[in-house]
């Protein structure tokens, strides 16, 4: 295979097609098999592709080797490819330029047709006119011919944008209680939580959270703002996201000679007693408490109308006692006391600094411009003659046609 | 008086609507009677009025645009596939395509009736105007792709009258419907673009990653790639007539799996509960 071959495979739309079903069916595979999972896992749950799902990266398919062969392959192919095309769609742009019609169309001509109102016509609805030998020509749009350039530029955008974008976005997630500081010396400036609330419906239901925050900087510089879901908070180029929320119970253990310990504890925590060997675990913090008909608590607000918690306690890893408490209570094993008691909301932010979003979008806009120019400013072109008028255009010539049809009937003077 | 009946009666009579209408475009199809077509035309534009009011009355009810579940998405679906039929029929005004567009909307209304109905409060992540972008492209987009797979069908039954020789019909002529739906495709391809574009959009706000192949992200994009194929071997290779045909409905195949499929049976953060 010469080069030139080579390149000419390597940009044609043929292989572009190829990648396109094999993109495809490879996303396919990562929307039916669970992603990111342990190899064990697809080992186990299907014995006999287990070894098959772990080589060819089934298991994480949009992150594997050959999902980005693909996306390389595809820039090169769209790239190559809008490279050998656009120098024609150029000059195809040109007022000069006008295209040969299609030897076997149909001629609109109507028989009665008064070619003056015609021109007329074409002239209202912006057509460029140029005259020549035998009648005139009337071109429009020709900025539609480098709409697919246009649009292949804003997918190259979109995916090189997101790839780079990728490779250095930071990003991450943590837990906040009210009075917390969180420093990003990274980007030089830190987050207070001053509140987080819960937006109640009358139902008593969550409607939103809302993290009231001040941004600290070393100057002593600050300023405060409000985020929630939909409403991220942008400082300088990160932005945080509100992602969740949950309760951090407050536990105190007090030993036989009055020494006392304490912990904060999420649902679903344990804390670890040294002297007494004992690990308490927080079932959960139930602040409006019911139990289900198998006799599971559950929480049926997030307000603290009804407020338990459930408790597990283990002494040298054994289960010695379950026990659901009200806030304060205390729970007696042996020597030592448990209370739990003043649970907090605590906020769980996402932060992320990714400049690839701005190309994703400037592709976006590139991409849908293009299509826009492609399917409704295509190209179109009318060569009048003295006994024949047809039309050339690539993109919808039946629709151009229709159109042309009706503007030959205006000319009859029959109608208007 | 209870604004919940009145959507539910609406509702009902437009699926009884659209439901008889598809039934005349057929008799309409076999009779070739101009009468009965434009009786199915009037059936159709009485289930739309009435589908509109019904609509209407929900937005009302809840204060927002009824895409924020299975329910009202597949009851906007419909809408929106009536909706673009109607803009064609009068563009064009070929009757006959009804007889292949309006089944797909009265399965889309039965799916619909099919689901709860119950007007829940928007959990937080759906509470952006991004939403209404979102979902009404969507909309209006897989109602194209529905027109254009009708059109398509049309295509490929007007081909075998052709072959069987039954020379009278009241398709409009195969290369028209074959055009058509390539011209509804590449409207519902514009469209579905921007579902995919606002939707990153929407994603960078509420989750902080504007793509992250969830299941129906993923879809879409699989629905957008088959749709570029088509586009493609259209323009660039001249494709046109049955293989043209088929590949549209075969997109539309991916739409409703993108729909109905993801949300059932595939896990997903977008999948309405
Ligand atoms: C997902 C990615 C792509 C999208 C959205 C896209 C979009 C488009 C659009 C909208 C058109 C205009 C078609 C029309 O007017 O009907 C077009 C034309 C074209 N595309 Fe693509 N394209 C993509 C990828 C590719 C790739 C990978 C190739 C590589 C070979 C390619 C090759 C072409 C060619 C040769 C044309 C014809 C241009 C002309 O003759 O004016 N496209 N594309």
């Amino acid at each position: 295979m010469t080069i030139d071959k080579f390149i000419r495979r390597l940009t044609s739309l043929g292989l572009a097609i190829t990648l396109f079903i094999f993109i495809a069916a490879y996303s396919i595979i990562g929307t039916v098999l669970p992603q990111g999972l342990q190899r064990e896992f697809y080992i186990e749950s299907y014995p006999s592709l287990g070894s098959i799902i772990t080589t060819l990266q089934f298991d994480q398919v949009y992150s594997s080797w050959i999902f980005r062969i693909l996306l390389f392959l595809f820039i090169v192919n769209l790239s190559g490819c809008t490279l050998r095309i656009l120098p024609g769609q150029l000059k195809k742009m040109n007022k000069d330029h006008f295209p040969k019609p299609k030897l076997d169309g149909d001629n609109l001509r109507a028989e009665n047709m008064d070619l003056q109102k015609f021109r007329g016509i074409l002239e209202k609805k912006r057509y460029a006119i140029v005259e020549d030998e035998k009648g005139f020509k009337a071109s429009k749009h020709r900025i539609g011919n480098i709409g697919s350039s246009v649009t292949h530029l804003g997918i190259i955008i979109i995916i090189l944008g997101s790839f780079v974008g990728n490779i250095f976005a930071q990003e991450g997630f943590f837990n906040m209680l009210p009075g917390d500081i969180k420093g990003f010396p990274e980007y030089g400036f830190s987050l207070r939580l001053d509140d987080f609330r819960l937006g109640f419906r009358d139902n008593g239901t969550v409607d939103q959270y809302y993290s009231d925050v001040t941004v600290l900087r070393p100057g002593g510089e600050q300023f405060g703002d409000t985020m929630w879901v939909n409403n991220p908070l942008k400082v300088d180029k990160v932005d945080f996201f509100q992602t969740s929320y949950g309760w951090a119970s407050s536990l105190s253990i007090l030993g036989p000679d009055g020494d006392e310990e304490n912990g904060l504890l999420r649902n679903g925590e344990s804390y670890f007693y040294q002297p007494g060997h004992l690990t308490v675990y927080l079932y959960g913090y139930f602040p409006n408490m019911t139990l289900t008909s198998q006799g599971e608590p559950l929480t049926m607000t997030e307000q603290e109308l009804n407020p338990y918690y459930a408790v597990i306690l283990y002494e040298f890893g054994n289960h010695v006692a379950s026990e659901i408490l009200e806030p304060g209570q205390e729970l007696q094993y042996k020597d030592y006391t448990l209370i739990f008691q003043d649970s907090e909301l605590y906020t769980g932010i996402t932060y992320r600094r990714d400049f690839g979003y701005i190309f994703v979008m400037l592709g976006s806009f590139l991409m849908t411009l293009g299509l826009i120019f492609s399917f409704y400013f295509y190209p179109k072109h009318i060569q009048v003659e003295e006994n024949s008028i047809r039309t050339i255009t690539r993109q919808n010539t039946w629709g151009f046609d229709y159109q042309v049809k009706q503007m030959v009937q205006q000319s009859t003077g029959k109608e208007e | 008086m209870d604004l919940v009946y009145f959507e539910e009666l609406m509702f009902t009579l437009a699926f009884g609507g659209y439901t008889l209408s598809a039934v005349v475009f057929f008799v309409f199809v076999a009779m070739k009677k101009d009468k009965v077509g434009k009786a199915a035309i009037g059936l159709t534009l009485f289930g739309f009025g009435i589908h509109t009011v019904a609509i209407i009355l929900r937005v009302i009810e809840s204060g927002r645009l009824p895409f924020t579940n299975q329910f009202e998405f597949a009851t906007s679906f419909a809408w929106g596939i009536v909706l673009c039929y109607l803009v064609l029929h009068f563009a064009y005004r070929f009757t006959g395509v009804g007889a292949f567009v309006m089944p797909i909307a009265f399965l889309v209304m039965g799916y619909a009736s099919m689901l709860p109905k119950e007007i829940k409060p928007l959990m937080p992540a759906l509470q952006s105007g991004w939403l209404y972008l979102h979902v009404g492209t969507a909309v209006i987009s897989y109602g194209s792709f529905a027109v254009a797979a009708g059109l398509a069908a049309m295509y490929i039954i007007g081909e075998r009258q052709k072959a069987t020789g039954d020379g009278r019909t009241v398709l409009p002529k195969s290369e028209v419907c074959d055009y058509l739906s390539y011209r509804v495709i590449a409207f519902g391809y514009l469209m579905l673009t921007l579902v995919i574009v606002t939707g990153a959009i929407w994603a960078k706000y509420a989750w902080s990653r504007y793509w992250a192949w969830d299941p129906k992200e993923t879809w879409s994009l699989i629905t957008w790639l088959i749709y570029s194929v088509y586009i493609h071997l259209r323009f660039n290779r001249g494709w046109k007539g049955k293989p043209a045909a088929w590949f549209a409905v075969i997109g539309f195949i991916s739409v409703i799996f993108t729909f109905i499929g993801v949300n059932n049976i595939l896990p997903s953060i977008h999948s309405y509960r």
